[in-house]
């Protein structure tokens, strides 16, 4: 029972007298096609190095895939993370250390989306991670149905069950149009959290999980669900729930909804109605988590396939590239030349609803640089998150056991 | 009957026991030995006792996984065994017609869980499936079966009963071939009814075949995963975490090697107690048999 840090170096991997290098990827549908053929791209741009993109299902299916690849030593020299495990990953020694790599200290990110603004004090820690696919989470709504209704997008927690009451519509048939619809999940809670004025952990380090705000913010779910009867919660955990709503809403059983900002263009594209984004509405004050993931180099891989694979990622973070990805997908852009360049185009003038996501980003909270962060994500908290809104439990309960979880060692 | 050389019956056992020991003894000899450490497969291990068994312990967490895979097992074999049994009594019938509904019954045992599971979920959706829109019509409202807290955990066993039902009519149906014709005339001849033609004629004859149903239904079950992993991911609430999808999660999703592993050795001593009690039932049985 060792560290995968330590697994053995094996020889750069070679295809056709360039190297090739294992590129692990989550996600599908519509980024999927656009990051294959920027993938491809690439390859043609040049004859060094072969990306080979391996889909790895989605993000906590590719986690688990890319540690249990670490312990056994055979992980892939390249791959993308959500970004509450960096730190995590960070202090298990797995990532490679990015400074001394050529160009790294001058990549001119955004900088609520580089490592040093998503974090709080990710800026004193060596760059591990590199912003890929980053977003926030947002609000989305049936323009159509707002019309009809002569409602706006909420801007405060009590606009949002005015309004979705507004929207809630039971036909005698049985079927609902629901006003409101959000996955009960740990990112949409750590937005309501910041939302009510708390933060996951308090001054000195301790996981204080909001204290009140975290509670206030279960509550106001349960009151979505139990006493306003305007939100249904979608089933299934994870990104199962995150389609559901989806769909739900293109299918237009649900009138407004919080997901992605990387589902802009999907959505757009597949709705049957006209789609406006709003942000997040505030509580004492306007707060979203970034979202995404980073790419990440894994530190026991060949030092040729790791000059390689820097290579490839310098190249994604090219113009050209973050800005092919952003506007097909709706990620945020991640660097400034390419917001700059959007802006010159006329690009967010014509496509509001990536204005509201990148306007967004002056109201992001970074995260905790916590390694015990996604433990306290994935075990200890999300679990308590269903629990407390479909059983409609005891919130502080809840949440004071979870607290006491948290602060035992894992 | 003694063998020729004492090393004999140690030749011929051994490469079965050499592959028990390398794939199940050694396995749950290290479950046993991690499930004292907490470790997350990339830093290295620190020794914690029993830590693991108090943290899954508390807010009966364990207590929870257990019952509710108990739960779900006794679901699907009764339904399996009953269902099986059923099916098999009415279309152990000659013709073309009977083969193929026997047929059509049977194929869903062949098709994998994956995909029973994804065309369960688009049945069950609570507004555009079939279920949905049945229940709908029956007056209950929009419900969401899978995302039910009370509902889901039954829904998920409905399912396993419809996917092994099919693989239990075929096991009754040969096990009604082996039914003596002449004791069930034997028996009409006496006077008796269809139905205690069945209760003591047919019933006691098929014993062997309900155990053997009964048990690999019990096995199928008590190793339910796939429908888990794809349906609910364990959800609502936990309300359908079971054994190996609890393992998986706690090992995989949720960076806990420790903590599987003490899941694994309890799960270990529940099938080791289930198997104890089948067995004594079985010894229960010879010596009346005796």
């Amino acid at each position: 029972m060792g560290s995968g840090a330590c697994a053995p170096r094996r020889r750069a991997a070679r295809r056709n007298g360039r190297v090739e290098v294992a590129f692990w990827y989550a996600y599908g549908d519509l980024v999927r096609k656009v990051l294959l053929e920027l993938v491809a791209r690439f390859n043609e741009s040049q004859s060094r190095v072969w990306i080979r993109a391996v889909h790895q299902g989605d993000y906590f299916e590719a986690l688990a895939k890319l540690r249990t690849a670490l312990a056994a030593g055979a992980a892939p020299a390249l791959s993308h993370v959500v970004c509450e495990v960096v730190p995590y990953l960070a202090r298990a020694g797995v990532l490679e250390p990015l400074d001394a790599y050529e160009g790294a200290q001058a990549m001119p990110f955004v900088p609520a989306l580089a490592q040093g603004g998503s974090f709080a004090g990710g800026s004193g820690q060596p760059t591990v991670a590199i912003p890929f696919n980053r977003s926030t989470p947002i609000a989305f709504a049936n323009a159509r149905t707002l019309e009809q209704e002569g409602v706006r997008p909420p801007t405060t927690w009590e606009e949002l069950v005015s309004v979705a009451r507004r929207l809630t519509r039971r036909a005698s048939d049985g079927q609902v149009r629901w006003g409101f619809e959000v996955p009960i999940s740990w990112w949409y809670w750590v937005a309501m959290v910041g939302q009510a004025g708390g933060a996951l952990v308090d001054a000195d380090g301790r996981p204080s999980l909001g204290g009140e705000a975290g509670e206030k913010a279960l509550r106001f779910w349960q009151r979505l669900v139990h006493e306003e009867g305007v939100m249904r919660p979608p089933p299934g955990r994870d990104y199962q729930a995150w389609q559901s709503t989806n769909e739900s809403f293109l299918q237009g059983r649900v009138a407004m909804m919080w997901s992605s900002t990387a589902f802009v263009r999907y959505l757009e594209d597949n709705a049957r109605f006209p789609v406006v984004a709003a942000p997040l509405p505030r509580d004492v004050r306007a707060s979203v988590p970034t979202g995404g993931t980073m790419f990440v180099l894994m530190r026991t891989a060949p030092d040729e396939e790791k000059q390689a694979a820097w290579e490839f990622v310098r190249w994604m973070c090219d113009v050209e590239q973050t800005i092919t990805w952003s506007t097909r997908t709706g990620y945020m852009p991640v660097t400034r030349p390419a917001v700059e360049r959007l802006l010159d185009r006329g690009w967010y003038v014509r496509h509001p609803n990536d204005r509201v996501a990148y306007d967004q980003l002056g109201a992001v909270a970074p995260w905790p640089w916590a390694p015990e962060l996604f433990r306290i994500e994935r075990d200890i908290v999300e679990p308590r998150l269903e629990e407390a809104v479909l059983t409609g439990s005891d919130a502080r309960a809840l949440l004071d056991e979870a607290r006491r979880e948290a602060e035992r060692p894992a | 009957m003694s063998p020729r050389s004492r090393w004999h019956p140690w030749v011929m056992l051994g490469p079965t026991l050499a592959l028990l020991v390398l794939f199940f003894v050694v396995p749950i000899g290290v479950a046993v030995y991690e499930s004292f450490f907490s470790w997350d497969l990339l830093t290295p291990a620190r020794f914690v006792g029993g830590e693991n068994y108090a943290a899954l312990s508390a807010h009966g967490h364990l207590l929870g996984i257990a019952g509710r895979t108990i739960a779900y097992s006794a679901i699907v074999v009764a339904g399996t065994v009953s269902l099986g049994l059923a099916l098999a009594l009415l279309l152990d019938r000659p013709g073309r017609v009977f083969a193929w509904v026997r047929a059509s019954i049977f194929s869903a045992y062949v098709v994998s869980w994956v995909s029973v599971a994804l065309l369960w979920m688009w049945m069950l959706d609570g507004n555009g499936g079939v279920v949905g829109r049945a229940l709908r019509g029956l007056g209950a409202g929009p419900v969401s079966l899978l995302g039910s807290v009370h509902a889901a955990l039954p829904t998920l066993a409905v399912v396993g009963i419809w996917k092994l039902t099919g693989y239990a009519m075929i096991v009754f149906l040969a096990g009604l071939q082996s039914v003596p014709p002449a004791l069930l005339e034997a028996a009409a001849l006496d006077g008796a009814g269809p139905w205690s033609r069945f209760r003591h004629v047919t019933l006691p004859l098929l014993a062997p075949t309900s155990a053997f149903v009964a048990t690999t239904s019990l096995v199928t079950s008590f190793q339910a995963f796939d429908v888990v992993r794809i349906m609910t991911q364990g959800g609502p609430a936990r309300a359908t975490e079971l054994f190996v999808y609890a393992i998986y999660e706690q090992v995989f999703l949720d960076l806990s090697v420790g903590k599987a592993s003490a899941l694994t050795v309890v799960f270990f001593v529940l099938l080791l107690a289930l198997a104890a009690l089948q067995l004594r039932a079985w010894s229960a049985r010879m010596g009346v048999d005796r």
